[in-house]
């Protein structure tokens, strides 16, 4: 027999023939139970399955689980960081992880604190003159082996960051030492630097020039010390693991277990050990994922977690307690200003300051609180003469006008010949913001002006390749600060500066910019900068962006955590833990 | 008939001798007969399953073709006021003012507590509080949607305000719709939150300016409506994404390229290999191990690998579309499939009785082959054409989703699932609408390849 569905061939019809239609229905009936039968039995396979998983991942989970995010007991902490540090030898490190391992390992002649304030490090005081300076060092700071820190290793590591064969990125930041510039370019020998040791706690400083912030540099980490016996027995292995390491700061790396975690101890023979209240910071989890870490965050895990647009309802769902900070970076659209490409056209240029909104771009795009729309190349945080510098200075303030920014691009083309809207390159970083911000940009160019923009989305590294080599008609840049005055945005447009990557070149400005250079007059430096300001807005050299921000969550218990823009960030190093209450010691 | 002849006188003449008139033969045929592909029909018609996949399958395409006709949005322009907009979301707003930026000099300062300077929209909330007896170093300000509690779970840090800027504070960020509570903290010493704090809730307004509403289309000139109206934000029937670009015109133009790869590459390739498979299975010898041990060379390749390096090879900038190297880079690389199994096929029918046959005839070469072994191998290419398709769209989103496909804002499935999966808590639908239509996609052709190898396998025959 067959069914009345021929195309049916699940039932297996064919080895039953000749039976009469009861049968089939208990035959349906019996099909029926042994598929409910399966269903039960496949259901509680999977459960089984699941508790034994969860079973063995508790098991063999049960080492990471004794590192709570805080343990008062033990003193200390567990944290997240985004990446494994690229860079542990402080002279040539140049990137915000290592900078922020290496503000716990090491200190330099002056620090920050917890408010961010200059505070004596190694040196107990010192003594700024205009044609140099002088450091009397204290007699406790030792290395971790008990050695004493001398003027001596400060003099070595600055000589040997300035090498041209060490290569180091930040040797510009010792320039304003005395010959130190032609020292990195092989024009000196090192011997010739203006920094001596006149005696084992004394270090003398001559400047090249008159310079108006040198206790600011001098807290960064390019000017940490480095002991020249140590470093020249590691055989250029200086700083690639915890034992090729020598650790003057409140921490020591006592374990490094490449891309998968790292424990710092307290150490033992730093001069302020008794300031420091944790024993132990450790780094469990090495990750970027802002989802992991705010997962690891809610179960216990890690102390701190940084939160993004994704995350944040999360957070608020939690009721935990949200922290914010401006991470001092500045982002900016930056135009070619090379021959042949467009971007040299005042008028293209305006068009473009008239159509982006950047107050639409934050705060509709990016949501993100903590991100600034931004109006200036000058960060709200920087401070002026003496108040902060966007209050002495406030920028010219741009309103976006499509009309008339249709009628300068007109202009623009009429001027450089073209019949048609031109098509451009937008240089773009890889990650997910920088891709919603470039989409956003995209559309709205061709909204409004009708402009066909073509994104180039780069990984970090080929993007500088080709922010260098000048293959961009636009560029999705970014500025972080490398110190605490408005200098370090203030040259990035003169002609001379390799970071200038669209070949700006305005005599006008690069006036002003020296000025700023030259003086030690604050009142002088600062009226400098609004002029440069005013420029950089009027010519439309760049777009300003957004300032960036950070938004992230940090365990309640945990006081004196030292967030800030400039310097190591974030800084668990003077860290306090609240003693667990009752009703939590109780759980 | 011999009776006939010695029964009558036999005459010839030359008449006889002419041929007779050419008459068709009277053989009728009672029923109808039916072709190979007639009942490979009649059976596929038979399997719902696979007729249901194929309505699908033209109703996807109609999707495709005529879907952006008769849309008519584009989903390259973004609106923010709707990003990320679920489908079926609230989409009335109140014509308001244009956005004028706040004047603080004309603000009365609040003697009662945190309250609000001009009505809460989604333009601007302007808050005006009472100073604070404790803060020494400014305010901060936060904003939650949920409320505050007991554990002072304050939400949002949207910013902080210095001594020097008085006690106002403008917050525009995404605001949406909905009650926001709003907290001043006043900082204190070394900017250090104090226990002092002002809070107070707001419903929020969805406005829009009327030089937006023409701007969107949504009316025809500022002038018809006045300050206070109320206006419908455009209709998204499948929601926005994270640029407040229509779901659904997304969704149509991501099937273009779906669906182009999809087709387009599958039949090259399967052509491609019907021709390499039949010279090598019809000539076969040394040359056929030649070209079959050429074909596994190919097959040992890596597809990632090689997709990259096409894209590098074809000088294909990053922010130009991958769509033509990820097409070649199938094309060269999945034939052999095809190519094995149409010369298994040839080299079975090669030695069947017909062919000998129609070779004893004088068929040459080229008869053969395009007579007798292509229409007899015509179902197995099919079915695996059928196959291969749902394959290489799932490749194509594949690709899409590791950012090797199409450039922005060109949208593809594949691409916009991998934009969608990062807001898959907040927002699932961005997610689940190319999802689906990947899933469904792929499900009915292979449904449809299913049922078409059925009904062209002629052992299914025998077993009814």
């Amino acid at each position: 027999m067959t069914t009345p569905n021929s195309s049916n061939k699940s039932t297996t019809t064919a080895s039953h023939t000749g039976a009469d239609t009861g049968t089939a229905k208990e035959l349906n009936r019996a099909a029926l139970v042994q598929l409910l039968l399966l269903i039960l039995g496949s259901l509680a396979v999977i459960i089984v399955v699941m508790y034994a998983l969860n079973w063995a991942a508790q098991a063999t989970g049960s080492k990471s689980a004794a590192t709570d995010a805080i343990n008062y007991e033990a003193r200390s902490i567990s944290i997240l960081i985004e990446q494994e540090p690229p860079q542990l030898d402080a002279m040539k490190s140049t990137d915000q992880v290592s900078g922020s391992v290496l503000g716990h390992i090491m200190e330099g002649l002056i620090a920050y604190d917890v408010n961010n304030e200059l505070v004596p490090g190694v040196a107990e005081r010192w003594d700024i003159r205009a044609d140099g300076a002088t450091f009397w060092l204290r007699a406790d700071a030792r290395w971790s082996d008990g050695k004493p820190v001398t003027a001596q290793d400060f003099v070595f590591a600055w000589k040997t960051a300035l090498e041209p064969a060490t290569a180091s990125q930040y040797a510009f930041i010792l320039f304003p030492v005395k010959n130190a510039e032609a020292i990195n370019t092989g024009k000196l020998t090192g011997d010739t630097l203006g920094a001596s040791a006149t005696s084992d706690r004394v270090l003398e400083v001559e400047f090249e020039k008159p310079i108006a912030f040198f206790e600011k540099l001098v807290a960064f980490s390019t000017y940490y010390p480095a002991r020249e016996d140590f470093y020249k027995s590691t055989n250029g292995r200086y700083g690639a693991d915890a034992d090729t390491m020598l650790y003057n700061g409140a921490f020591t790396v006592e374990s490094w277990v490449h891309n998968s975690s790292m424990r710092m101890e307290k150490n033992q023979q730093y001069w302020n050990k008794d300031s420091i209240f944790l024993n132990t910071i450790h780094v469990p989890f090495i990750t970027a994922d802002k989802q992991a870490g705010v997962n690891l965050f809610k179960d216990g895990r890690i102390a701190l977690a940084q939160l993004d647009g994704e995350t944040l309802p999360t957070a608020l769902q939690e009721r935990w307690n949200i922290g914010r900070l401006a991470d001092g970076s500045v982002y900016y659209l930056e135009f070619n200003h090379r021959e042949g490409r467009i971007g040299g056209n005042l008028n293209f240029r305006r068009a473009l300051q008239l159509t982006l909104d950047s107050s639409e771009l934050v705060y509709r795009v990016i949501k993100i609180p903590g991100y600034v729309p931004g109006t200036t190349l000058f960060p709200t945080w920087l401070k002026g003469k003496d108040a902060p510098f966007r209050q002495e200075y406030p920028p010219t303030p741009i309103r976006p006008d499509r009309e008339k920014a249709r009628e300068l691009l007109a202009t623009a083309m009429a001027e450089l010949g073209l019949e048609e809207t031109p098509s451009l390159v937008v240089l773009a970083g890889d990650t997910p913001l920088a891709r919603k911000h470039a989409e956003y940009m995209q559309s709205e160019l061709k909204k409004h002006l009708d402009l066909d923009v073509k994104i180039d989305r780069q990984i970090f590294k080929q993007r500088l390749a080709k922010m260098r080599a000048g293959q961009f008609d636009m560029v999705m840049a970014g500025w972080g600060p490398d110190f605490d005055d408005p200098l370090t945005f203030g040259d990035l447009f003169a002609s001379w500066n390799l970071q200038n990557r669209g070949r700006y070149n305005n005599p006008e400005l690069d006036a002003q910019i020296r000025i700023a250079q030259g003086s030690i007059d604050q009142q002088v430096r600062m009226d400098a900068f609004g002029e440069i300001q005013r420029i950089l807005i009027d010519q439309a050299v760049l777009l300003p962006d957004y300032e960036r921000g950070r938004v992230f969550v940090a365990d309640p218990r945990m006081q004196n955590l030292g967030r800030r823009a400039i310097g190591p960030d974030p800084d668990y190093s003077r860290v306090t833990l609240l003693p667990p209450t009752a009703e939590e010691a109780g759980r | 008939m011999s009776e006939s002849i010695q029964q009558s006188d036999l005459v010839l003449s030359p008449t006889s001798f002419k041929p007779l008139v050419k008459e068709d033969s009277e053989q009728g045929i009672s029923r109808p007969s039916l072709s190979y592909w007639q009942d490979a029909w009649r059976r596929l018609k038979e399997n719902t399953r696979a007729i249901v996949s194929l309505y699908i399958i033209l109703g996807l395409l109609a999707f495709t073709v005529l879907g952006p006709q008769i849309w008519g949005a584009s989903g390259a322009t973004s609106d923010v006021d709707q990003i990320s907009k679920a489908p079926f979301a609230n989409r009335a707003a109140t014509i308001v003012e244009p956005f004028e930026p706040w004047d603080q000099s004309k603000v009365t300062a609040s003697n009662n507590g945190l309250q609000l300077d001009g009505d809460p929209t989604t333009q601007a909330v302007r808050l005006v509080w009472e100073p604070m007896a404790a803060s020494t170093n400014g305010y901060r300000i936060y904003r939650n949607i949920y409320p505050t509690g007991p554990e002072r779970a304050l939400g949002l840090p949207l910013g902080e305000v210095f001594p020097s800027q008085g006690t106002y504070f403008e917050d525009r960020l995404d605001l949406s719709p909905t009650y926001y509570y709003y907290t001043v903290v006043a900082l204190g010493d070394k900017s250090r939150e104090t226990q002092e704090f002002q809070s107070h809730e707001f419903d929020v307004t969805r406005v829009i300016t009327a030089d937006e509403a023409v701007e969107k289309n949504l009316i025809e000139s500022s002038s018809d409506v006045a300050v206070g109206d109320e206006v419908m934000l455009a209709w998204h029937p499948l929601g926005t994404d994270y640029l407040g670009r229509d779901m659904l015109a997304r969704l149509m133009e991501g099937a273009q390229v779906s669906l182009f790869i999809g087709i387009v590459a599958p039949l090259i390739y399967v052509l491609i290999g019907i021709l390499y498979g039949s010279t090598a299975g019809f000539i076969g010898g040394p040359l056929d191990q030649g070209m079959m041990r050429f074909a596994d060379f190919v097959v040992a390749l890596p597809f990632l690998l090689f997709m990259i390096v096409f894209k590098i090879a074809f000088g294909v900038e990053s922010g130009e579309s991958g769509v033509l190297p990820m097409l070649i880079a199938m094309v060269v690389l999945l034939w052999p499939a095809t190519a094995r199994l149409v010369r298994g096929q040839i080299l079975q029918i090669r030695e069947e009785g017909y062919i000998d046959a129609s070779r004893l005839l004088g068929a040459k070469s080229s008869y053969l082959i395009g007579r007798h072994m292509i229409p007899n191998t015509m179902g197995v290419i099919l079915v695996t054409l059928t196959f291969a398709v749902p394959s290489a769209i799932f490749t194509e989103a594949f690709l899409s989703f590791i950012g090797m496909g199409v450039a922005p804002p060109t949208p593809s499935w594949g691409s916009m699932c991998n934009e969608g999966l990062k807001t898959m808590n907040s927002t699932p639908h961005e997610l689940i609408f190319p999802a689906v239509l990947i899933s469904v996609t792929v499900l009915a052709f292979n449904m449809l390849g299913d049922g078409l190898r059925d009904a062209l396998d002629a052992r299914m025959r025998s077993r009814e």
